[in-house]
């Protein structure tokens, strides 16, 4: 099973598991990749230290770890320079990009690894109104491809340099935060359309109307099944939208929830659009 | 529509006002909801011929925003299975039955302007003995029609129209918690803080989780109100007993423009209306406090203070409960 919380480091995350790192200096960024890439070697990942700056100091980053000099020299790890990958300004394709990283995983699971694991500092792609769109949108497909295929990722953004609000409109995204990041979180589920986890109350409006575009939910058939187990609180304006969202579809919320403000509120709204279940894992 | 107060003395008076209003329903096909006491229920069961129409509620009245809405549901439902009409017959809760007044007072007034344009025949049922005098004020200026012992109906021209009551300046309820200072008190929480505090006492209590959850969720509309719409600063005040905790939330506004707010859904009304009306179904008790300066909204969980307004006054001066 996936892990989602809020995360105090990047240790003991797994295969699928995908987390967002706030940070506000560069040691912290360093320190929480170094923990993530040298336990994905362990599993016997291929690991990738994505970052800014020129690879070569950025080896520098990783090179005290246990076996990263071999791994550097057998490719088991990679550095490579975001400016290098990603010229500046560059606006990713979500779908491109999130299939970039699902052929590198095939082809690390084909040379012989468990999976692919990524530490990824992309701030500088996140820096304008459209390129912060359109990675959102990335993080969304690309924790579907994650949650599926051997990956996992830890994205990290320069909280200094970006702000709160972009922060959290990135790390609701994200399965896994560091504290204080996001209030709720929206992200892939293998057996439902979405998890939605966290409290969702007036300050959330904005955020969860925004990530409910990016992240596009698709219903299966006529249901958009929501797994909330890990959902604490929802006021009456999130579950309007939502039940807006999927109403325009002609489709039901199934919420899997066992907060117990869930269903009465939905009483209460009178709402046909939405049903309140236990979550489905019990 | 048809919204009238009976104000009987004994059962006989009862059962002379009861049955002629159900009987002249069932003459004319109207479906009619009773919701009396168990032992009401039993002697117009017995006085009844037919009870083809009647349906009796087993729950008393809780909360008056979910009794508009059942109103409101059993009116839709029996119009569109073509009834003309449908009438309920009620005995709302007040002090001499244990239970607060505030909020049945603007109900009183509020089913007035709810159901005005409905093919709807209210009859409301006060028993002299227990109902206090300020309550049978309160009934006499929100019921546009009176009952008489002998089942006719009058004119009521102490009546007033809803908006006007329901603006003018009201006594004051409390809970006798109030009167020792609050476990807690925040001063402009963010949503998030003030539910945190609402659960961290509800988990010293007896309550149901449930009902705790309830009140997180008025609590947190009642804020998103008062920051919203009102004026800082926003005040929370918290008591609680092992039964019941009490939540004020004051701002420096002047609170909702809308009269009916709490008791009718406002989704396109003015704003904040939601809320409140979702606070109205989910606490044991809301009241609305509008002075100067200040709008507090009070949320209740747990059975509420079962006082007369003048006794919640006394025991306001009276040392605080423990617990």
């Amino acid at each position: 099973m996936r892990r989602t919380g809020v995360i105090e480091n990047t240790r003991g995350l797994g295969l699928h598991d995908h987390a967002c790192w706030a940070y506000d200096d560069l040691n912290d960024f360093r320190c929480r990749a170094r923990e993530f890439l040298a336990e994905g070697l362990g599993l016997g990942q291929q690991v990738w230290y994505v970052a800014q700056g020129d690879a070569e100091p950025l080896v520098d980053d990783l090179r005290d770890l246990d076996g990263m000099d071999l791994a550097l020299r057998v490719g088991a790890a990679r550095v490579v320079s975001v400016e290098s990958a990603y010229p500046a300004g560059t606006v990713v394709d979500p779908v491109a990009q999130a299939r970039a990283f699902v052929t590198a995983a095939t082809q690390a699971q084909m040379a012989g690894f468990t999976g692919l694991r990524v530490a990824a500092d992309t701030t500088p792609l996140v820096r304008t109104a459209d390129q912060l769109d359109a990675f959102a949108r990335y993080e969304c497909v690309v924790d579907r491809c994650i949650a599926r295929y051997p990956l996992s990722g830890m994205c990290a953004y320069n909280r200094q340099q970006l702000g709160e609000e972009v922060i959290a409109q990135l790390a609701c995204l994200h399965p896994n935060i560091n504290g204080g990041t996001a209030q709720f979180r929206l992200h892939a589920a293998n057996h439902a359309a979405a998890s939605l986890n966290g409290e969702l109350d007036m300050t959330t409006v904005e955020l969860l109307s925004l990530a409910l575009q990016r992240a596009d939910l698709q219903p299966d058939g006529d249901e958009l099944v929501i797994d909330a187990a890990g959902l604490t609180f929802i006021d009456h304006r999130a579950l309007l939208m939502l039940a807006d969202r999927t109403g325009r579809m002609h489709k039901t919320v199934v919420l899997q929830t066992d907060w117990p403000g869930a269903a009465p509120l939905v009483e209460c709204l009178d709402l046909k659009e939405v049903r309140v279940e236990p979550p489905e894992w019990r | 529509m048809f919204h009238g107060a009976a104000v009987y003395s004994s059962d006989d008076e009862l059962m002379n006002i009861v049955v002629p209003f159900l009987q002249a329903g069932l003459e004319i096909g109207a479906p009619s909801m009773v919701v009396l006491s168990e032992q009401h229920s039993e002697l117009v069961r017995s006085a009844m011929p037919d009870m083809s129409q009647l349906s009796f509620l087993r729950d008393p009245y809780l909360r008056p925003a979910s009794v508009i809405k059942s109103v409101q549901q059993f009116l839709t439902g029996h119009i569109l299975e073509g009834a003309r009409q449908v009438r309920i017959l009620g005995e709302v809760p007040h002090p001499g039955v244990g239970m607060p007044w505030e909020w049945w007072a603007r109900y009183e007034a509020t089913v007035n302007h709810a159901f005005d344009q409905s093919p709807v025949r209210v009859l409301c049922l006060y028993d002299q003995r227990i109902t206090p005098g300020d309550v049978l004020d309160d009934v006499t200026q929100t019921h546009p029609y009176l009952m008489t012992a002998d089942g006719h109906h009058i004119v009521n021209d102490r009546y007033r129209r809803p908006e006007a009551f329901l603006t003018q300046s009201r006594p004051t309820y409390s809970d006798p918690l109030e009167a020792a200072p609050p476990l807690i008190e925040l001063r402009d929480p963010v949503p998030l803080a003030a539910r945190q505090a609402v659960r961290e006492a509800g988990s010293t209590t007896r309550l149901p989780v449930a009902d705790v959850e309830g009140l997180v969720i008025a609590v947190c509309e009642a804020l998103t109100n008062s920051i919203c719409h009102g004026r800082p600063p926003v005040q929370l005040c918290l008591w609680a007993n092992p039964d019941r905790v009490v939540v004020t939330v004051t701002d420096c506004g002047a609170g909702p423009t809308d009269p009916f707010a709490g008791l009718l859904p406002a989704a396109t009304g003015p704003p904040g209306g939601l809320g409140l009306w979702l606070a109205h179904q989910l606490c044991s008790l809301v009241t609305l406090e509008k002075t100067k300066d200040a709008f507090t909204v009070r949320l209740v969980a747990g059975k509420p203070a079962s006082c007369h307004l003048d006794a919640v006054k006394a025991d306001a001066a009276a040392p605080p409960p423990r617990g």
